[in-house]
């Protein structure tokens, strides 16, 4: 067997697997954090925020922290061109 | 004029909006089979938000979202859970997937994986599953069409003739622009969506019980185990975390893998714009939150509503509201509907027909010979779909329930495809096979869920033991042609 698995190509510099190895971790923490053991430590009804309760708002927290952490890697992207 | 009519007025409005938008888009895109089933890999940053958007926003977001908040309470937060991260893989495997794409011509998900296990037998097992998953999804949207327009029009209207008319505008833009239909009917579609969920989704608190903070604090006096998670089960007793926990996972892991979906990336006109549109992806969850509002506002004022399904009709015909809005909102419905049916009833026709017809029968078929085929059985699929739906009370719950776990057999296969060399053809149909077995069994002996996990996730557990141990006792595929695919 010639290949081994791999998850990053070993085209990526240290820094550049470093960046993706955070996001991706940013990634599926988050989406264990929406499942038990993490989100029951959050869901709870008070305090509320925007109206909302706190088991509720956590969930948007969690939206925006995905959405905040793929923009800034596409801008990271982006700045290195790899998108010419 | 009669209120109903008003109503039906506004709403053919919307659906002759909605023709013409679909009519017109087909013109942007080539004669060819390509043009026909990804656009010819030309979708800019707002179609392809709007399409990944409306086309997952079913009749589900208007009838089954608020019937869960209001029958459930807080498992419908789960809806939320798993669209945040549910797109987020394509970013990482989409270009890769995009690019093969372009390279070697694929047009549908069976294609890419066809091709890497060379195995045209998995495109037909591939195909047979998705078909399965389709149909039960695609007869629900034009139940859930019919019911609305019945609902809104006081019966006038009848489920027959309301899908009936619904999806004959769906056909007709499907049949002549393909995916382009698709995706500008889907903006159209997705912007009316959200506008509706917003506004009722502030409006309805507001109206009884003076706003979305009075709502909850009132919730919380009266029923606080609907406020948090994992809020209750459909017999009114408190779900389980495994029960909760599960469906989010299955449906993330099952999100990106949908093929009406997954196509959708050789649709992209680029990378950049495939990853942009991930990036954003996210945003489109947020219009989830007020269709939650509007099933908790129903919870205290309108109880004993059967089926839960029916508390947002029920309410917006209850409160008065002028017949324009509740047009409004029928028109709303029915744009969640068709944004999901079209792009379903479009993927089932190419999927038949490149994947299953072509692969079995005749591989030497022209492209025109093609696209004539695959409009033909979009007409029939659909035929099919609608016959379930308006005359045969064939309950659904069983392919439902089969359809996320079936689903989510394809994602050993995507990691295999592009992170394992040494996965080998056997290994991967032993694994489908096995996964969706297990899916079947776990199904029909609801007692061999411990804690309530979902099927599919014991499909999974046995297909990955399966895809590892046959692919290690076969002989490994030829390294050259795996160096096509696989990141090195």
């Amino acid at each position: 067997m010639s290949m081994k698995a791999r998850i990053f190509s070993t085209a990526l510099n240290k820094m550049e697997r470093r960046v993706y190895s955070t996001v991706t971790i940013i990634v599926i923490g988050t989406f264990l954090a929406t499942m038990w053991p993490i989100y029951p430590l959050f869901s709870r009804i008070r305090p509320f925020v925007l109206g909302m309760p706190a088991s509720l708002f956590y969930l948007l927290v969690l939206v925006f922290l995905v959405f905040f952490s793929l923009l800034a890697l596409y801008r990271w992207e982006d700045k290195r061109g790899k998108f010419e | 004029m009669d209120n109903w009519l008003i109503v039906t007025l506004v709403t053919v409005g919307y659906l002759f909006v909605s023709l013409l938008v679909g009519i017109l888009a087909g013109r942007r895109a080539s004669s060819s089979t390509a043009g026909y089933v990804v656009a010819d890999r030309e979708f800019g940053f707002i179609i392809m938000y709007f399409v990944m958007g409306a086309s997952i926003f079913s009749a589900f977001a208007f009838l089954g979202g608020p019937g869960w908040a209001y029958s459930r309470g807080a498992a419908a937060f789960y809806i939320l859970s798993y669209g945040t991260v549910g797109l987020a893989p394509w970013y990482f495997f989409g270009p890769r997937v995009a690019a093969l794409g372009r390279k070697y011509g694929y047009v549908t998900q069976a294609d890419l994986f066809a091709h890497r296990f060379q195995s045209p037998a998995l495109s037909v097992l591939m195909a047979i599953i998705s078909l399965v998953c389709f149909l039960p999804y695609l007869i629900l949207q034009m139940e859930g069409a019919g019911y609305v327009f019945d609902v809104v029009t006081e019966g006038r209207i009848p489920p027959a003739a309301g899908a009936a008319i619904a999806y004959g505008v769906v056909l007709i833009y499907v049949y002549y622009s393909g995916v382009m239909g698709v995706g500008w009917t889907n903006t159209f579609q997705g912007v009316f969506m959200m506008a509706l969920a917003w506004g009722l989704g502030l409006y309805l608190p507001y109206q009884l019980y003076g706003g979305v903070a009075p709502m909850f604090e009132s919730l919380s006096q009266s029923v606080p185990e609907m406020l948090t998670a994992p809020g209750l089960d459909t017999d009114g007793t408190r779900w389980t975390w495994g029960g909760y926990s599960s469906s989010i996972a299955i449906s993330v892991f099952g999100f990106s893998l949908w093929p009406h979906y997954f196509m959708k990336i050789y649709a992209a006109r680029d990378e950049r714009t495939l990853k942009k549109t991930v990036v954003w992806y996210p945003t489109f969850m947020i219009f989830l939150v007020p269709i939650m509002f509007i099933g908790f506002s129903g919870v205290l004022r309108f109880p004993g509503v059967e089926p839960a399904d029916a508390i947002l009709p029920t309410i917006v015909t209850s409160l008065g509201l002028p017949a324009i809005v509740v047009g409004l909102f029928c028109a709303g419905a029915l744009a969640a509907s068709m944004s999901t049916g079209d792009a379903l009833v479009h993927a089932a026709g190419t999927i038949l027909v490149n994947d299953f017809y072509k692969v079995s029968f005749n591989p030497d078929l022209d492209d025109a010979q093609e696209r004539r085929l695959i409009r033909f059985f979009v007409v029939a699929i659909a035929g099919v779909a609608y016959y379930f739906a308006v005359f045969s009370s064939f309950s659904l719950v069983y392919l439902l329930l089969f359809s996320y776990g079936f689903l989510n057999q394809f994602m050993p296969l995507i990691i295999a495809a592009f992170f394992w060399p040494r996965a080998t053809r056997p290994g991967v149909l032993a694994g489908l096979i096995t996964g969706c077995a297990t899916v079947i069994i776990w199904t029909y002996f609801p007692e061999l869920q411990w804690q309530k996990i979902h099927p599919g996730i014991w499909g999974l557990g046995a297909n990955l033991v399966a895809m590892v141990s046959v692919s290690l006792a076969t002989q490994p595929m030829d390294d050259e042609h795996v160096l096509k695919f696989v990141v090195t």
